[in-house]
């Protein structure tokens, strides 16, 4: 393409002249971000950007048109379904399912009390309610060994959602279980959901350790399968910026939080001694798709070269693999509506959209149902055939970073990656995440968007279809409702395994497990005996909770 | 006038606390007073209600379990003798083919994801309990 700047500012001027005096639907076009737009986008708002410096190959740095060299011409995201209720063997046939309908990867939804690492029959008012309802109940490996059985976890991947407080105990029971399929760990690939935002900004733990013992836990996954050698194929950590994302900030700020999140880790593990490509090659992302459609691509394009710029610039990384952003997507699920749901269909699918556009490495597809309910079989099928009709019918896979080398779309990724770092700036001035965290900037923060958000959605400004536009009076329609017999399966299922157990062993392991936690050594290899002698996520996390102290979450900001 | 006084919290031990921290915030922004409790137990939070002495009770719900809440609670504002004292509002992530359960149940008003603030407002206002 000849670009001569002369020659189009000129035939701009002429342009905009026409554009006078023209009428425009609104005062002012913004992303959702909060960046103002042009109605075009011309060479000339790229023409401070150098193609080989700034944008590159895919794979080469500083990877803004995607970490690998061939994308989705190699291979095609991995479809993974964030999926898990009732029972462990009912969550076993919902993942048979949808792996017989063409799901690529697997990812464990857990229940509340999983979650909080407290046992089914812990004196907690009415505790059993929560048993299964909003995830599979992973109280100890035999509900681990159930929901994998018949899974060929050699060769497919799973995620397994949880976090810091449980991430040792549900991973180890995890790994034990594949140990005894005869897997060695060594080959084992899947995620844990480890990071210490997640379930403090974007969900409010029951009976939250203190940043500091959560920022340890969180570390000792990492080094025990990274810098220890243990599970070097295991992603001990994905940065949740979804769940911060959920509770209502922006892109930018999403972005900034992650990656300020990931500096905690990452010095912490420095602390610790080691070097940076001894662990940073299997630090990974979980990302938002969220409603404005170019701001979202233009957001993963930015935080690879913001991971790049990191990687090199601030931590001296020497491997491409340690500078390479890795990502998973799920949908928005605060975008979805209980109103006129099977509209979350068509939101799903744009979003998922962004995510491919965007080169994710694998995709949640949000069900339609799932503003009021888990998801129901009809209703994660279509969800997964979103996926399928994009991958198989669409084309978009065929070209890598298709939309790279668009005016706008390369303006906006660069606008994103000044914001992003500009906000950076501001949680390191904060004192960075676990000092934000601790002080409730983080939560103020939070409070500020969320706020903003309702208002604009309350007043009409942000358009919402269903519930401040186009509103239709509707039948209520029966939700998915889970096994209202969860809590006594899984008290049984408990009691059975304590009566076989060896419980003078696992007590001794507990006595050890609180000796580690006194000297705050890596508390891996004892849970992993722990579990494999069938202590329960609930005895684990206690022992933590005795050991450390709880922590007074200053959510109010 | 007498400011109206309500109670907010979330049982069980479920964490999506979005829903209740933005209704408490539009609530005092009508003007009523707002005690936040957090993660309680129902029988403390009925000890609460009637130690404070306040108008409304309000609790979310994400779990999938407000019927088995809203039951507990209501038998334990009975057994107390107090349940008129209250009004008893729920919310959150609950399908609308529930509310109609969750009136049995002894909800007075249920509100699902989409609810405008103003209307959740405009109900406690209309129907607080006279005392």
């Amino acid at each position: 393409m000849i670009e001569d700047p002369k020659r189009i500012a000129e035939e701009q001027e002429k342009w905009l002249l026409e554009t006078e005096g023209l009428k425009e639907r609104k005062e002012e076009f913004k992303t959702d971000a909060g960046i103002p737009l042009r109605s075009l986008y011309t060479p000339l708002d790229t023409k401070d950007i150098d193609y080989v410096e700034d944008i590159g190959f895919p794979g080469m740095p500083p990877f803004t048109r995607g970490v690998y060299p061939n994308m989705y011409r190699g291979r095609l995201w991995t479809i993974r379904m964030f999926s898990g209720f009732g029972t462990p063997e009912e969550t076993n046939r919902r993942w048979k399912l949808l792996y017989e309908h063409g799901e690529t990867g697997f990812s464990a939804a857990v229940d509340s009390l999983t979650f909080a690492g407290v046992d089914p029959d812990d004196p907690i008012d009415w505790l059993s309610a929560e048993v299964g309802k909003e995830g599979v109940p992973l109280y100890s490996i035999r509900g681990m060994e159930v929901m994998v059985h018949g899974i060929p976890i050699d060769e497919v991947s799973v995620a397994l959602v949880v976090e810091p407080e449980t991430s040792a105990a549900v991973t180890s029971m995890y790994f034990n279980v594949a140990k005894n399929r005869g897997i060695p760990l060594s080959s084992l690939r899947g995620t844990t959901q480890n990071d210490i935002l997640t379930m403090t900004i974007g969900y409010v733990p029951w009976h939250p350790l203190k940043p500091e013992d959560l920022l340890k836990l969180a570390c000792d996954l990492i080094e025990y399968c990274t810098a220890m050698g243990e599970a070097p194929k295991w992603n001990p950590i994905n940065f949740t910026t979804y769940n911060y994302r959920e509770g209502g900030i922006d892109a930018v700020q999403e972005i900034a939080f992650g990656l300020a999140n990931a500096c905690a880790h990452i010095e912490e593990l420095l602390r610790r001694g080691w070097k940076i490509d001894d662990f940073a090659f299997r630090l990974a992302f979980h990302l938002s798709a969220h409603r404005d459609f170019f701001e979202e691509i233009a957001k993963y394009r930015a935080a690879r070269k913001l991971w790049y710029k990191l990687m090199t610039e601030r931590y001296h990384a020497e491997q491409n693999v340690s500078k390479q952003f890795r990502f998973h997507v799920q949908t928005a699920g605060s975008s979805l509506t209980a109103q006129q749901p099977t509209v979350n269909i068509i939101r799903t699918a744009y979003q998922a959209l962004e995510a491919v556009l965007g080169g994710c490495q694998s995709l949640h597809t949000n069900s339609y149902d799932e503003a009021v309910c888990l998801p129901s079989e009809e209703a994660v099928l279509l969800a997964v055939r979103t996926q399928q009709v994009m991958r198989e019918e669409t084309g978009v896979a065929n070209v890598i970073d298709p939309l790279g080398g668009s005016y706008y779309i390369e303006a906006l990724t660069e606008e994103l990656e000044h914001r992003i770092w500009k906000y950076f700036e501001e949680i390191e001035n904060a004192g960075g995440i676990v000092e934000a965290l601790k002080s409730g900037w983080l939560y103020r923060e939070m409070n500020k968007a969320f706020e903003r958000r309702r208002k604009a959605v309350e007043s009409g400004e942000e358009k919402v279809i269903g519930v401040n536009c186009f509103v239709k009076e509707e039948e209520p329609v029966e939700p998915f409702r889970t096994n209202p017999r969860a809590a006594e399966i899984e008290i049984e299922r408990l009691n059975k395994l304590r009566a076989q157990r060896d419980n003078k062993k696992v007590k001794k392991l507990l006595d050890e497990l609180k000796r580690v936690c006194e000297t705050r050594e890596n508390v891996l290899p004892t849970v992993m005996e722990l579990t494999r002698e069938g202590a329960s996520v609930g005895e684990i996390t206690n022992t933590f909770r005795e050991m450390w102290g709880l922590w007074d979450v200053p959510m109010m900001g | 006038m007498k400011k109206i006084r309500v109670l907010l919290f979330k049982p069980g031990i479920d964490g999506h606390w979005r829903g209740i921290l933005t209704v408490s915030r539009a609530l005092m922004e009508a003007g009523m007073e707002v005690i936040f409790e957090g993660f309680k137990s129902v029988d403390t939070i009925v000890e609460a209600a009637i130690e404070e002495d306040v108008d409304v009770i309000g609790y979310s719900v994400h779990s999938g379990a407000h019927i088995e809440w809203t039951k507990k609670l209501n038998e334990a504002l009975r057994s107390k003798g107090v349940r008129d004292n209250f009004l008893v509002i729920t919310g959150g992530a609950i399908p609308h083919a529930d509310h109609e359960a969750l009136k049995k149940e002894g909800a007075d008003a249920v509100f699902s994801p989409g609810t405008h603030t103003a209307e959740i407002v405009k109900f406690i206002r209309e129907n607080v309990p006279a005392k």
